[in-house]
């Protein structure tokens, strides 16, 4: 099912309050940094909605 | 760590130390005016983010110090012209205890080894092994060909050789000498030294009776400020020294809802092992698996759970001396939920 990403609402690493928390706290390689942009790899997700519950931009939601 | 004032007729300051906090939100949860606000739990707990667990918002805080009551951590305080309100004997207290029986305590140290905060302070004076053994130890240096076997087999690392050549001039360079503050008289060096050099006696079990074994003497001590009564040391401890009581009884449940794809996904996320100030969960079989043996019902796990299946009831709780009807309503509101 994998996740989406509100471009509207992502900081896009470089505005991210954390610089791409998302792409640390998802272990599972689901989430990327592509040209210095978050990037999801849905094969890779678990659903385990880690960054979901905590971008601190409420941009991800499920797909 | 913050500390925030306000002055009057009496002066009334709000301290809160990261250090003990553990994350559970309980503090949040009694705030009459929703001033304090709980961090985003696991990014912290993995370090990925520096910032204090808990914070407040300073215009809107009343400063009537229920948070600092409810706090089971000691994460909290209110202090009224200088004293903390905990213990004036007017506001609610935790009847909590940790302690260890001087008494029973044999200085093992398990305890210190598997306190997930670092809480118990050890210490112990072993004897010298010297002082446990009797005998006698000789090298004859005319026979000794420094070989080096017995300093090599020395189980106590008793023995000192050199014997490697330093210049033309100190072609042997050979010494040996036998560190008594070490020797146990095993016997070791005698029966593999080649040229029968060494004269080694114990007699131990001779003076078996006259060798007095010192008291091992020591101290342990749990610290109430930072211990989260997991009971790790009570349950570890050999010779039931340590009393802990547990600021809540209750149960910690895991409920999956797999028709809403609500499902526990063990190592991908561990989130409530990360926040899990008790050591309690562990991911067994890619399933988290509580065990409240050691929990605390903090609930901070239940807070960082992204599936939100962790679901935490809380029976009874051992806060007392609570007086005013309005905040009994609200502290009861951290049981039965």
């Amino acid at each position: 099912m994998a996740v989406k990403i509100d471009s509207d609402k992502c900081g896009h690493i470089e505005n991210c309050p954390v610089q791409g928390l998302c792409i640390k706290l998802c272990e599972q390689g689901a989430i990327i940094e592509e040209d210095g942009d978050v990037k999801i790899v849905p094969e890779n997700c678990d659903d385990c909605d880690l960054c979901i519950q905590n971008c601190p931009n409420q941009a991800i939601s499920k797909a | 760590m913050f500390d925030i004032e306000r002055g009057g007729a009496e002066h009334r300051k709000l301290t809160y130390s990261d250090k003990y906090c553990v994350g559970c939100g309980i503090c949040t949860d009694v705030c009459p005016t929703s001033s304090l606000r709980l961090g985003p739990l696991v990014p912290i707990a993995r370090g990925l983010i520096e910032m204090d667990l808990v914070s407040v918002n300073e215009d809107s805080c009343v400063f009537c110090g229920l948070c600092s009551v409810a706090c089971p951590f000691n994460a909290l305080s209110l202090l009224v012209n200088g004293s903390d309100i905990k213990n004036t004997g007017n506001y609610p207290v935790w009847d909590i205890e940790c302690s260890v029986d001087d008494g029973d305590c044999i200085y093992c140290g398990k305890c210190s080894l598997v306190c997930p905060q670092d809480s118990i302070i050890f210490e112990r004076n072993l004897p010298n092994p010297t002082d446990l053994v009797r005998g006698e130890i000789e090298i004859d240096e005319d026979y000794c060909i420094y070989c080096s076997f017995c300093a090599d087999m020395c189980p106590a690392e008793a023995i000192n050789i050199t014997n490697v050549p330093v210049s033309s001039v100190d072609v042997l360079n050979n010494s040996i000498d036998v560190d008594l503050s070490k020797c146990i008289f095993c016997g070791v060096c005698r029966r593999i030294c080649p040229e029968n050099a060494i004269k080694q006696i114990c007699s131990t079990c001779m003076h078996y009776e006259d060798i007095k074994i010192p008291e091992i003497t020591g101290k342990t001590i749990i610290s109430e400020k930072s211990c989260v009564s997991c009971s790790w040391c009570c349950e570890i401890c050999p010779e039931d020294a340590i009393t802990i009581t547990k600021p809540f009884d209750g149960t910690l449940e895991l409920t999956e809802v797999p028709q809403e794809d609500k499902i526990c996904k063990g190592e991908s996320c561990h989130a409530c092992q990360d926040v899990c100030p008790c050591n309690a969960v562990t991911i067994v079989d890619n399933k988290s698996v509580n065990d409240l043996n050691f929990c605390n019902l903090c609930g901070a796990c239940v807070t960082a759970c992204p599936q939100d299946i962790r679901v935490l009831s809380r029976n009874s709780m051992k806060l007392n001396n609570i007086n005013s009807e309005s905040w009994n309503e609200i502290l009861n509101n951290l049981v039965g939920k």
